[in-house]
């Protein structure tokens, strides 16, 4: 009768914190079978609010355990989608404007091939900027170590290689661009203590 | 061995279209470098241009294409996770099959047969495939019976990485 009832208590999650060897309702096996009522192993039953509280492996602030080549996948799927989403928006609305008056018909199939164009569009060259950066921060960090000039070292060769064959002018402002926006989020970033936006974004980095 | 790597579910979808746009983009590039060298116009300069031209115009859209191929695929497989409450080789191949399917969906319900049936079967392989080689594996460590311990131990004394009749420590005890 002790035994069911502490063993009822056992599993309905209440802590009893009296575990003795000389308490009945230790004496159960961890494979309880022969019986109806499923009996649980006193070693099994543990305290939840000793699990209330997070605890943290890793020390507060640490905010760069993965390197580049971990992110680098999620960076440009992430760049892909989003190029895609914003031209497919764009696209929508810019074909929802040019067709007004159309039969229905021809408008659905106009607006599709609106959506779809103008999202394939924009979503490869975010994404053929984001290879291209993630390639560079990747060479980067292998020759020397990982740092903010890495970054912005990155984001640089990026926009030169992106306008590499539109002329030298071209080019450069496109370095210029890269060069530009990567140091602005470095700073941005060392401004906020390189914390709040690692808790911001789940510590992720592009 | 890269199945315990992935992200979890609805961030795999990311990593997956990423992943799949950088293989199309890399891939796309290499084949329309040689695709667009070869097309061009005789002489070195008019072939590098064409070259570069090709890999300008086709590169993105080849990986665009993989990358929707791979976000779609991934977003069915995450849904009959989710749905089906287990993983399994089905799942892979009844989201080829359905990626193939869907994306083939402007060109009529033929195509969308066929590309259904091109992406399951291609799915089925890489499955079968990879299920193949985790049996090889697999079979390294495989345990072996008693009988069979001792036959390998007469064969070879060192081979339970000690030998008892040679180990000074284990004859004194």
């Amino acid at each position: 009768m002790e035994k069911e009832s502490s063993s009822l208590r056992n599993l309905l999650g209440i802590y009893s914190p009296t575990y003795a060897p000389d308490d009945p309702s230790m004496n159960v096996s961890v494979h309880s079978s022969n019986t109806n009522t499923p009996l649980l192993s006193p070693y099994l039953n543990v305290n939840p609010y000793a699990i209330q509280e997070p605890e943290f492996i890793l020390p507060e602030g640490a905010s760069r355990q993965r390197g580049r080549l971990e992110y680098a996948f999620g960076a440009i799927g992430g760049s892909v989608i989003l190029g895609a989403g914003v031209g497919g928006f764009s696209g929508l609305y810019r074909g929802l404007q040019e067709t007004k008056g159309q039969p229905a018909k021809i408008r659905r199939t106009q607006l599709i091939n609106y959506v779809v164009k103008r999202g394939a569009t924009s979503g490869n060259a975010l994404g053929i900027m984001a290879l291209m950066y993630s390639g560079f921060g990747v060479l980067l960090n292998w020759v020397r170590d990982d740092d903010d000039f890495n970054t912005i070292g990155a984001a640089t060769a990026t926009g030169l290689l992106y306008k590499s064959s539109a002329g030298l002018r071209k080019c450069g402002v496109g370095g210029l661009v890269g060069a530009g926006l990567a140091s602005a989020y470095v700073l941005w970033s060392r401004a906020n203590n390189n914390r709040s936006l690692a808790s911001l974004v789940g510590s992720t980095r592009f | 061995m890269e199945e315990y790597a992935r992200e979890p579910c609805p961030w795999r979808i990311v990593d997956d279209c990423g992943g799949a746009f950088t293989m199309g983009a890399i891939g796309g590039a290499l084949f329309n470098a040689i695709k667009g060298f070869r097309n061009a116009p005789r002489g070195m300069t008019h072939r590098m241009t064409g070259s570069l031209t090709a890999i300008k115009a086709r590169g993105p859209i080849v990986g665009g294409n993989f990358a929707v191929w791979g976000g779609l695929f991934s977003t069915i497989d995450c849904s009959l996770i989710k749905m089906r409450g287990k993983e399994d080789p089905w799942n892979a191949i009844i989201s080829g099959a359905t990626t193939g399917g869907i994306l083939a969906a402007r060109s009529g319900p033929g195509a969308m047969l066929g590309s259904a049936i091109i992406g399951g079967v291609l799915l089925a392989m890489i499955e079968g495939v990879g299920i193949m080689f985790t049996r090889i594996t697999s079979e390294q460590f495989k345990p072996l019976t008693p009988e069979e311990q001792m036959q390998m131990m007469q064969q070879d004394p060192n081979f339970m990485g000690f030998n008892p009749q040679g180990d000074p420590n284990l004859q004194s005890a």
